[in-house]
């Protein structure tokens, strides 16, 4: 469960307000999609959920406890085993395969071999098992966006962030992504919190938020 | 993090290739200059200490204090004025207590081989040829131990000198100034009288002064010539370890009244040209490891701007500073090693070609340029190219460990 009490950002010089007093609640197993127009602060919100950025004031509870109380070495750790990533690109590493970057969040705790089937078991259901070996510059973007999709899985965590995920791809890529995203919500109770521009994405989330202008629109 | 370290490394073929090249370049030029001047420098010393040695003792001139004679012969309150002062010396330069010596030397474990000497000024004729020079009566198998002069002697053998017999070992110069060559006899002038020398050698230590103005003898030959049974005017000491002679030598000096000097005090010139050269080697070192260094942080800093998603990416994934950190300073870690021992190899490889280039003349014992080949430089060189490399990704390591990937995603770097 992820708990934002008063979120209040604020960037630059003299402060602009991007998030204004933001109340929220993810419930467990949850499927919350957060939609509004570029600028509207959904993004921001999504990094501060996410552990990566820090609000200006409020604070962020997940499963009751307080980040902003946890250490840096114990937040790269929740990082590691709870937190997915999914970025709008893909941001694998092009000196890695597939299999490799999948066996990225596994190698920080030198667990490889532990977690080699389960790479595979991805690869073969996200449907890429012949990049198993390929370098990112040698497939797809579809296909890249799906191993993405797998180092974001690899960790079974508790929580899926996605910014964008359907953003560089095409329509039939982009279905897939969401399918992979509803059928891991489902099957699992992954909590999963999707920022997104496309309202038919959004709508297939279990609950939807809308920000207009760093406000949440009731 | 090794793993990706190299395979980011090997991605980058060029640059990685260009920056082993700058510091293997260095390490091998540092090599290089290191074993042409510390050969060079092995040749200069071989040839300090055929005249000196590690530690030699000798006997302080005698001369007539003033001073204590006036206070002597004087009451305490007139004062007395000399016409002409007393000047003059009481005897010659000896070492009264040979004996003494010798245990304080057999006590030292740090001592290879000792002998004694006598080195006296004499006159040596040959027919109408006569020729001022310095003999040094010497003890010839201990000799042999406390200098090379085996290796200089370019006729005949010094070993010709033991038991004596009135034979001598002339500088090559000096025999070719008398006219003399190996198996011939020469007159020796000492002290109002004449001996008859057989040469049994000559030998050639490549300075004129030295090879034309002296001469060795058996230490009991020479004592007869200066009419002296048993005076020795000098110890020679050769030590195990040359290093250890500046503080054995200071010990030793309070012993006795007589001089004790290590090789380097005699020999203060050359000490202060080697450590010039010292200082230019270390200095073309620096400035081309300071070259490579640059490289390195080139590289890094560049590989870092263009991988700054994928460390924003690793740090998402759950990756912490120190990881990062070890990320980037693997890779000048390998840069440095790599190329430090293909520089290491290159060193090598020219050191001996330059130590096989004939140069036409003679040097020392050979015509070929004598190069050291000890391991301390070669290690010296890795360590100073891995420090270097290490030294220089340093602050790349740090820029990107700092990145926070939520600057990164937003674009903000």
């Amino acid at each position: 469960m992820i708990e934002a009490q008063n979120i209040l950002k604020q960037f630059g010089e003299p402060a602009q307000t991007v998030l204004h007093n933001i109340n929220l609640e993810v419930k467990k197993g949850e499927f919350v999609s957060i939609k509004g127009r570029s600028g509207s602060g959904k993004s921001t919100l999504l990094y501060i959920l996410s552990t990566l950025d820090t609000p200006t004031s409020g604070k962020v509870l997940i499963d009751g406890i307080d980040i902003s109380s946890f250490s840096q070495k114990e937040l790269h750790a929740f990082r590691n085993l709870h937190i997915g990533f999914i970025f709008q690109f893909h941001y694998l590493i092009p000196e890695l395969t597939a299999l490799e970057n999948i066996l990225l969040p596994p190698r920080n705790i030198n667990k490889i071999k532990e977690y080699t089937d389960d790479a595979h078991k991805l690869l073969k259901r996200l449907d890429i098992e012949d990049v198993t070996n390929k370098f990112p510059a040698q497939m797809s973007g579809g296909q890249t966006q799906r191993v993405a999709i797998a180092r974001a899985l690899i960790m079974k965590p508790k929580y899926i962030f996605a910014d964008e995920p359907t953003g560089n791809l095409d329509t039939a890529n982009g279905d897939t992504v969401m399918n992979i995203l509803i059928e891991e919500n489902q099957q699992r109770g992954t909590n999963i919190c999707l920022v997104t521009h496309d309202p038919d994405y959004s709508k297939m989330a279990s609950r939807e938020i809308s920000l207009i202008d760093g406000r949440i629109e009731d | 993090m090794l793993f990706l370290a190299l395979r980011q490394l090997i991605s980058k073929k060029k640059q990685t290739l260009l920056i082993l090249l700058g510091i293997s370049f260095g390490t091998m030029l540092f090599i290089s200059i290191s074993g042409v001047m510390l050969g060079l420098r092995v040749y200069i010393s071989d040839a300090l200490l055929n005249n000196t040695s590690h530690i030699l003792i000798s006997g302080k001139e005698n001369y007539v204090d003033t001073s204590k004679i006036t206070e002597l012969i004087s009451n305490k309150d007139e004062i007395l004025n000399w016409i002409t002062p007393p000047i003059g010396k009481k005897d010659e330069a000896k070492i009264n207590s040979y004996q003494g010596w010798v245990k304080v030397i057999q006590e030292t474990p740090q001592v290879f081989g000792h002998t004694p000497r006598l080195s006296i000024p004499a006159i040596a004729i040959k027919g109408d040829f006569e020729v001022n020079m310095k003999i040094v009566g010497t003890i010839p198998i201990e000799q042999m131990k406390v200098s090379q002069i085996e290796d200089y002697v370019n006729s005949g053998s010094f070993k010709n000198l033991i038991g004596g017999g009135n034979k001598i070992i002339l500088g090559d110069k000096l025999a070719r100034d008398l006219g003399v060559s190996e198996g011939q006899t020469i007159k020796i002038f000492n002290k109002d009288s004449f001996f008859t020398y057989k040469v049994v050698g000559t030998f050639k230590f490549g300075d004129d002064y030295i090879d034309g103005a002296s001469a060795f003898a058996n230490l009991n030959d020479v004592q007869m010539l200066n009419k002296t049974p048993g005076r020795i005017s000098e110890i020679a000491v050769s030590l195990y370890n040359i290093d250890d002679a500046d503080e054995i030598a200071q010990r030793w000096s309070i012993l006795s009244e007589d001089d004790v000097k290590n090789w380097k005090d005699a020999n203060k010139m050359f000490m202060e040209m080697i450590q010039m050269q010292d200082a230019v080697r270390f200095f073309v070192t620096f400035s081309v490891l300071l070259v490579a260094g640059f490289g390195v942080y080139n590289v890094l800093t560049i590989m870092i701007n263009q991988k700054r998603h994928e460390i924003a990416i690793l740090k998402s994934i759950g990756y912490g500073q120190e990881k990062i950190l070890s990320l980037v300073l693997y890779q000048g870690l390998f840069l440095g090693i790599t190329g430090g021992i293909i520089g290491m190899l290159l060193g090598l490889t020219l050191t001996t070609i330059i130590g096989n280039i004939d140069l036409g003349f003679q040097l020392g014992k050979s015509n070929h340029l004598l190069i050291d080949y000890s391991v301390s430089t070669y290690v010296l060189a890795l360590i100073a190219a891995t420090i270097s490399s290490i030294v220089a990704s340093f602050l790349p390591a740090y820029s990107a460990s700092k990145m926070t990937p939520i600057d990164i995603i937003r674009g903000q770097v």
